[in-house]
């Protein structure tokens, strides 16, 4: 009887190292080496993890009023409510919700392509706004002042609880159980809310992923904002950065004879003398950020009457020029909210800590018991991800262990549609190999 | 013997754990993408903001008007326009939409071709010339393109164009109710090319339009199916500065090629 369970130890054992060379078997072999390109361009068309194309899935957009009591100006009417996407299937089966990044929308591209992809893995998808989005801002936060873990995963659960009921009830599908994923600022907010959501018992994720997220948000933020004071030759203090790319894009398009523009246009620029450098694609990439940061800081001054941008006594009507706004708000970059609006309010509450304090309390390092006990979370991220740093990174790793999918190259999510890496998450998020 | 047993199985599952772990791959040594950039450390270090800003005059006087048309087109984009394509798509495989696609293309050729020959573009009009005889022959009225096949992509001019290489500025910008942003140069140009292409009347298809006017439904349908943009895709509170800009950069683009 002893040998028996010691041979059945053994081959237990045997087992698990044949299952851990098998995940570790096909060498990781993703073509696009530069973080900028990955970031921006994501996976060449023929070895992204195929979806469904967008008709096929069966899905809507819904909304629901989270806050009844938020005012908006005629000028913003049309994020009173709280718009979501969902698909779903006509089967009982589990849901997945879906948190988009910093500055995204539900119905981004990449929010798009991971919604076919779960759906086509049987899921429910909903996908919900980054709560540091505009629109989220405007109609589900409670505050107005998104970037605290804690009180950004109040607003969220209380939106996802809200947006799957009125699903549940206009579409009339069945639920078995719930997963969560989040993107970048969106992975940080799933951890929050997973964290969250153990003492409230309402959802029981029996999976949460985390794709690309940041572990302390405010250096990400900082290396976001960095970004966009990239130099570029042969652009000095008296040029624009846009005309200098749609130089640029112009010489391409008279050596090349014809206008068309194709969906390939990029791809085909980046292999042409022509081709974008990094320090071009890393400004590109800061520029939509920083557009993000000053969606961002209006529309949350705008909610808390902060009279940063637009008087108290200024109705916004339809036919009102934000652009003023808009020429006041370039100039706050992500950190600038953090120091000029976020700080100030936590402050009120907060008087005798630091923004370090601040920083910690939105970093994943605070929820490192939750993250280190929870065989149900898992990471995927990369070795070149731009939003984090070295220790960062170390902490991913260390704290999830097997339970954080790293690669080496990637950029931020540019990996995430590569069929392999959609393969492994994918597994996880099903309950299988992990 | 029987109290080391417990021991013996302990070690060997320790073992194997340590095999375990040795044969986890190893954590991909981390690479900072930043190190390789410069960035602008200065206090005035004001390029976002300076290309930024500039990229926001543009020429617009009527701009409260605009606004106001700008939210009437997503309005009716949302709850009119966008729900007909969609059940457009649904009702219809994917060839017959194509076929739909090409045959409004094909007659969208002539205009190209006067707006070519206007601008002094005579390879360009030759090509759209065989683009033309070839769709409308051997393309059966144009269901196929079979010049693209051939490697003759079709190749868009219109007047607002013609009048741009001719030197007239844009002039105002100007949102067109349900057609969206242009200018009064390119509106006009839009008024012209309606009126040419009556005149010409290619393969008689205005008079078959107005004898089957249904036919204008699916030319309307066509027209923004093969639109891709979708309002609130920019995702900010600003979309209509967005807009503004890359529209007006768009044509500046198109007329210097």
């Amino acid at each position: 009887m002893p040998t028996y369970r010691k041979t059945l130890g053994i081959c237990a054992g045997l087992l698990a190292t044949v299952a851990l060379t098998a995940n570790a078997g096909e060498p990781y072999a993703y073509p696009v080496t530069n973080p900028f390109m990955a970031t921006v361009a994501g996976t060449p068309e023929k070895l992204r993890a195929p979806t469904p194309s967008d008709v096929d899935v069966q899905q809507t957009d819904l909304k629901v009023r989270v806050l009844p009591d938020r005012k908006l100006p005629p000028a913003l009417s049309q994020y009173r409510d709280l718009h979501y996407r969902v698909a779903w299937h006509d089967e009982p089966a589990p849901l997945i919700f879906l948190v988009a990044g910093t500055g995204s929308g539900y119905d981004s591209t990449r929010m798009d392509y991971l919604k076919r992809l779960f759906w086509q893995a049987g899921m429910h998808v909903i996908v919900l706004s980054s709560p540091s989005n505009h629109d989220f801002i405007a109609a589900a936060s409670n505050s107005g002042l998104p970037g605290m873990g804690a009180e950004d995963a109040r607003d969220l659960h209380t939106a996802m609880s809200l947006a799957v009921e009125n699903a549940r009830q206009e579409l009339g599908f069945e639920v078995t159980s719930y997963r969560l994923a989040g993107f970048s600022l969106g992975a940080l907010h799933a951890a929050f809310v997973a964290e969250l959501d153990t003492h409230l018992g309402q959802f029981d994720f029996e999976r949460v992923l985390l794709m690309n997220p940041p572990v302390d948000l405010y250096a990400s933020v900082g290396r976001l904002d960095a970004l966009s004071y990239t130099r570029i030759e042969g652009v000095d203090d008296n040029d624009s950065f846009y005309e200098h790319i749609f130089q640029k894009l112009s010489r391409h398009f008279a050596s090349r004879g014809n206008s068309d523009i194709q969906e390939s246009l990029f791809e085909e620029i980046q292999s042409s003398p022509d081709a974008l450098t990094d320090p071009e694609l890393a400004m590109l990439i800061g520029a939509v950020f920083r557009f993000s940061a000053a969606d961002l800081s209006f529309m949350s001054d705008l909610v808390t009457h902060g009279g940063r941008y637009v008087p108290a006594d200024q109705q916004l009507k339809v036919s009102t020029s934000l652009t003023p706004y808009l020429r006041r708000a370039l100039f706050c970059d992500f950190t600038c909210y953090i120091n000029d609006q976020l700080l100030p309010a936590w402050k009120l509450e907060n008087a005798d800590k630091t923004i370090e304090d601040m920083a910690w309390e939105t970093s994943l390092r605070s929820l490192q018991d939750f993250l280190q006990n929870s065989p149900d979370v898992a990471a995927v991220s990369n070795a070149d991800d731009l939003i984090l740093t070295e220790s960062d990174y170390r902490y991913l790793a260390d704290t999830l262990g097997e339970r954080a999918f790293l690669y080496p190259s990637g950029g931020h999510g540019g990996n995430l549609d590569y069929a392999p890496v959609a393969e492994r998450y994918l597994a996880f998020l099903q309950g299988g190999a992990q | 013997m029987k109290r080391l047993l417990p021991l013996a199985l302990l070690s060997t599952a320790l073992s194997f754990n340590a095999v375990a772990q040795e044969a986890r791959p190893p954590v991909p040594a981390y690479h900072d993408p930043l190190l390789e950039l410069d960035i602008d450390e200065r206090d005035n270090r004001y390029q976002f903001e300076r290309s930024s800003l500039r990229a926001l005059n543009v020429h617009d006087p009527l701009e409260g008007v605009n606004r106001r048309i700008y939210r009437f087109n997503a309005q009716f984009d949302r709850y009119v326009y966008l729900p007909v394509v969609r059940t457009y798509v649904w009702a219809t495989p994917s060839p017959v939409r194509t076929g739909v696609s090409n045959v409004f293309d094909n007659l969208r050729d002539i205009p190209n071709l006067g707006n070519s020959l206007l601008q002094g573009k005579f390879q360009r009009s030759g090509e759209t010339t065989a683009r033309l005889l070839f769709n409308s022959i051997f393309g059966l009225v144009g269901i196929f393109d079979v010049a693209e096949k051939m490697g003759l992509p079709q190749q868009d001019e219109d007047f607002g164009q013609t009048l741009g290489v001719w030197g007239v500025p844009a002039g105002p910008y100007l949102v067109i109710p349900f057609l969206g942003p242009s200018s009064l140069r390119d509106g006009t140009g839009r008024v012209a090319d309606w009126v040419f292409e009556d005149y010409v009347n290619y393969m008689d298809n205005r008079d078959f339009m107005n004898d089957y006017q249904a036919t204008w439904g699916i030319w309307a349908i066509d027209l923004r199916y093969g639109i891709p943009f979708r309002y609130g895709a920019l995702d900010s509170p600003f979309e209509y500065d967005q807009v503004r800009y890359l529209h007006t950069k768009l044509r500046e683009f198109e007329i210097s090629h």
